[in-house]
């Protein structure tokens, strides 16, 4: 924690100025926020990826905020073992007033009984799995909802692209399964037919075989639910088979590192996508253009979640007070809060999930990825 | 019939990357007889080192090769001795587990330097391609198939036919009576690591290269895939690890034409499985049985187990039932973490140790002992405190039959039998979504009640954990005092003799299963409980090692040195936690240093 604490005081300090060094920067009382997320093992890069952006955020809003806000980062490297030890650690902490995290279902959920029982707000920004809001009323998620995302990614490839045979390659998890049986739903009910859904394991990266059964059932489009990393394999893979079909993806694979990893391969891969850094938006704008100032790199979609998310934080904690209970009331009530995913944020106090990403069509040209306009499918 | 072709071609192409892994693996096995964990590693190290060399040093392919076989060759001269020489005449168990160790420091330094974010390998070698049926392989494949089969054919002409490599195959035969024959043996475990270090590098670089992506996290998969295909070629033999590697290849092409990519591994893990106990000594082996491994008091460290006196267990247990009265629940709950670790520790310390059943697949018990009871009380609308009870009997029956076909099997094949069932329960559980809700997983599973009283809050989970394991702690320790005990030490000390005393080994063996599987179910179930949703991925293979790694720790056997394992390693990581980044690593060194400087345990083994 001290190493944690040690990032946090220097981000701080350096928003109030470079003189201003280590207890200098305790101006007014800061306010709390646990994190539990990985910071090692297997998904260490989106715990780091967390990190970036919580600290461009408060950078940005605790110099004019009342009460500025910091997060103590606990390493669960995503594994309910210890997730559930820091949910213990952070409901019996009385500085913590709200929870975000952690990054999979199975860290997340094991924790919620903790969380739920104690009465703080676990806020799963990336928990997309159907049952982790059931978990109980203090379970909230700004996630992007599939079953809002899987007709928007059906609509692209049947009514923006005319294709009418679909063949999934879907990643074999809790949130690949959800994704693709709602895909596949709304792609039948729009007349289309899916000629083949193959589930690949994590850690997986010869395709080969998996892309001949998709070729034999003789779709016109390949659609991808998989991450960027997997992505950029499979892509890969399906330019060496030369198979001619369409390709477009869920917006899990939107990142500079998809046409990193990607290479030539991936020009010509259509994606949807509820973040894109050339968007005109001036909630998107800024944000880009400061978190290029400040790590020399493009965000991708899991950046601006997180970005958002310190963003409601901070919105949070200076309309609706520093405790518990006014954070659980007020993320029940809020509207308007900015977003650069969403537009604005505001929660369905039913389903404890945020509604109305914006979805952009892009496809990848040149290496870059553009806004989809229409006409012919490349 | 096209189609076949095609998968018949990229069976092989898949199976052509693995062979660089098994070619590697194969040569350690040969002359160390040690499976190495650290070679996936290694493989990694030499994926990065390549990536550096091109990114930071503009180096072209030749130099950038000689860049990765010179650091991978130093990492394994390293790996030789730090986890090989100085465990020379400690228990046979000791330098898997230092690799095991290896693996954990060697990942985390390469994450630390590189960040965990998956890297693009620039392409060195041209980017043509021909087309082979409905698919093309490129100029990539073959500089692999090539470097694999010049490999094996130069190390094979070297074992035979160099002054070397006949040393390096009578350090394989028999190591004492190398030396005796002045046989520098520790130059050629060098000269050996060194080379097969070099080739793991190599594939790392070759294979980033080739789905242009590297990343810390496939050091696993890639020791697991390269340990399945040295068991198919059979433990040791180098051409043979070539052809297991193809036919794993083709294995799971096929596997995957018939039944669909996600029963791709399921396919890999039941043809190791079938090998093992079918033809444990590889495809290529004259011999059907198994070599004569010198098992006899040589796989357990021998040691006088620390007495602990009987008022001190007392005051033990007096004192854990009083902790939640501290009213400390982040405390309460590691302290609850451990205790349920500690009953999964005893479990495999009984196998593990009594019986000497190094068991490298402990978390599928768990998995088993968590899904049943979360199925029965959520699907089956049974109340929680018969459901957890019934999965711990379930547990057990399923545990045994599972690993039943693996009892003819000794020394490092059950740990490699015991891996692959492991996996094999985490991929059935994956697949069969009809009983156990596919890679959903099962949410909402009620939380801990006993007849209408509600264990919830981290104090009653404590405590029921706490009487669960004394319980089931002080079973065991009578069960081992016991003819049983005394019947399962004499397998393990000597089966032929126990044999021939009139000891079946099978039944006892099932016994000790049954047993283990037992607490493990229990454990699980209640972890399950606590967790309200688990899903494959809860109880992973990493857990598994964690068991091992506690069982050692305390000292195999020793029911006392069990429960303090667990606590310490479920304890000491939360006790790093304020160094983040560094806490596996450090871990990892904490390991090494136990194995190398008490291989017996903190208690003793029994």
């Amino acid at each position: 924690m001290r190493l944690h604490r040690r990032s946090v005081l220097s981000a701080t300090a350096a928003a109030l100025g470079s003189f201003a060094i280590g207890r200098l920067a305790n101006a007014a009382d800061p306010v709390f926020v646990g994190v539990s997320g990985p910071l090692t093992g297997p998904n260490a890069q989106y715990g780091a990826q967390w990190k970036d952006s919580f600290d461009l955020a408060l950078d940005e809003l605790n110099p004019t905020a009342a009460h500025p806000v910091r997060y103590i980062f606990e390493d669960s490297q995503s594994d309910p073992r210890q997730s559930v030890a820091i949910a213990q650690k952070f409901v019996n902490d009385p500085r913590i007033i709200m929870e975000l995290g952690d990054f999979s279902s199975p860290a997340s959920m094991a924790a919620s009984p903790i969380y739920q029982r104690a009465r703080l707000v676990q806020f799963g920004f990336t928990n997309s799995h159907p049952d982790f809001t059931k978990g109980g009323d203090y379970m909230w998620s700004s996630s992007i909802s599939q079953a809002e995302e899987q007709p928007q990614l059906a609509e692209y490839a049947i009514t923006g692209l005319g294709k009418r045979r679909l063949g999934v390659i879907h990643l074999n998890t809790d949130w690949g399964v959800t994704s693709k049986n709602l895909f596949v739903a709304a792609a039948q009910a729009k007349g289309a037919a899916v000629t083949a859904a193959e589930g690949f394991l994590p850690n997986e990266r010869d395709f080969r075989s998996t892309l001949v059964r998709i070729r034999d059932s003789n779709p016109d489009c390949i659609v991808l639910i998989a991450y960027y990393a997997d992505a950029a394999t499979i892509v890969r893979q399906i330019r060496t088979m030369a198979l001619p079909q369409a390709i477009v993806a869920v917006s899990s694979v939107y990142s500079p590192k998809l046409i990193e990893l990607g290479g030539e391969a991936v020009n010509g891969v259509h994606c949807s996508t509820t973040f894109f850094p050339g968007e005109q938006r001036a909630e998107v704008q800024r944000f880009v253009t400061a978190f290029k100032a400040k790590f020399n790199r493009d965000p991708d979609t899991f950046n601006a979640t997180a970005y958002d998310t310190m963003v409601l934080v901070s919105t949070l904690v200076n309309r609706y007070g520093t405790t518990r209970p006014a954070i659980r009331q007020g993320i029940a009530e809020v509207r308007g809060v900015p977003s650069v995913i969403f537009g604005t944020i505001q929660f369905d106090p039913e389903t404890r999930r945020v509604a109305g990403a914006r979805y952009k069509r892009l496809v990848v040209r040149d290496g870059q990825f553009q806004l989809f306009e229409g006409g012919t499918p490349s | 019939m096209n189609a076949w072709f095609d998968y018949t071609v990229n069976g092989f192409v898949i199976g052509n990357i693995y062979a660089l892994l098994a070619v590697g693996l194969a040569l350690i096995y040969g002359v160390a007889n040690l499976v190495n964990f650290a070679h996936g590693s290694v493989y990694v190290v030499g994926a990065y080192v390549g990536w550096a060399a091109i990114t930071y040093l503009g180096t072209p392919l030749p130099l950038t090769i000689l860049c990765v076989v010179i650091v991978s060759a130093l990492v394994g001269v390293g790996i030789e001795r730090i986890g090989l020489r100085p465990l020379h005449g400690s228990s046979r168990i000791a330098p898997l587990l230092a690799t095991i160790g290896i693996t954990l420091v060697l990942d985390q330094i390469v994450q630390l330097i590189f960040s965990p974010d998956p890297r693009a390998v620039p392409m060195q070698v041209p980017e043509w391609r021909i087309p082979l049926g409905g698919g093309t392989i490129g100029a990539l494949d073959l500089l692999i198939a090539g470097i694999g089969l010049v490999s094996a054919v130069v190390l094979y002409g070297f074992l035979r036919f160099t002054k070397l490599g006949w040393a390096v195959r009578a350090t394989a035969q028999d190591s004492d009576a190398a030396l005796q024959m002045g046989v520098d043996i520790n130059k050629v475990n060098m000269a050996v690591f060194a080379i097969a270090s070099a080739l793991g590098g190599l594939s790392g670089l070759l294979v980033g290269m080739y789905y242009n992506q590297i990343s810390p996290a496939m050091s696993f998969e890639a020791t697991l895939k390269g340990i399945v295909a040295l068991i198919i070629g059979g433990l040791g033999n180098v051409p043979g690890a070539i052809a297991g590697s193809l036919i794993l290849g083709l294995t799971e092409s096929y596997g995957i034409a018939l039944f669909g990519t996600s029963y791709r591994n399921l396919f890999a893990f039941v043809v190791l499985i079938a090998m093992l106990v079918w033809r444990p000594n590889g495809l290529f082996a004259g011999r059907r049985s198994l070599p004569p491994e010198p098992m006899t008091g040589t796989f357990i460290t021998r040691s006088r187990p620390l007495k602990v006196p009987r008022w001190a267990v007392v005051a033990i247990i007096v004192v854990a039932a009083l902790l939640p009265l501290t009213g400390h629940p982040y405390l309460l709950q590691i302290g609850a973490n451990s205790l349920l670790y500690a009953m999964l520790a005893l479990s495999l310390t009984l196998v593990a140790g009594t019986v000497g059943q190094i068991s490298l697949g402990h978390a599928a018990l768990l998995a088993i002992g968590g899904y049943a009871s979360g199925l029965l009380a959520l699907d089956g609308g049974w109340p929680v405190a018969l459901a957890m009870p019934a999965a711990g009997l379930i547990t057990a029956a399923l545990g045994t039959a599972l690993v039943f076909p693996a009892f003819r099997l000794t020394g490092h094949y059950v740990s490699i039998a015991t891996l692959g069932i492991g996996e094999i329960v985490s991929l059935v559980i994956l697949n069969w979504t009809g009983l156990t809700h596919g890679a959903i997983g099962l949410g909402g599973i009620p939380p801990l009640e006993i007849f209408g009283y509600d264990f919830g809050s981290v104090e009653s989970t404590y405590w029921l954990s706490l009487v669960v394991l004394v319980l089931l702690a002080l079973l065991q320790v009578r069960l081992l005092n016991s003819h049983l005990g005394r019947s399962w030490r004499a397998i393990r000390d000597d089966s032929v003799a126990a044999r021939s005393y009139g000891v079946v080994g099978d039944r006892y063996k099932a016994l000790a299963f049954g047993y283990g599987g037992f607490a493990a179910g229990i454990s699980g179930a209640i972890t399950a409980h606590i967790y309200s949703y688990i899903n494959h991925e809860t109880f992973s293979a990493s857990i598994s090692i964690l068991a091992l790694t506690m069982v050692i720790l305390g000292g195999l056997g020793n029911v006392l040195g069990a429960v303090l394992g667990a606590t310490l390693l479920i304890a000491l990581p939360e006790a790093f936690r304020d160094l983040a980044e560094y806490r596996i690593l450090i871990y990892g060194v904490v390991l090494l240093l136990l194995i190398r400087f008490r291989p017996q345990g903190l208690l003793g083994t029994v």
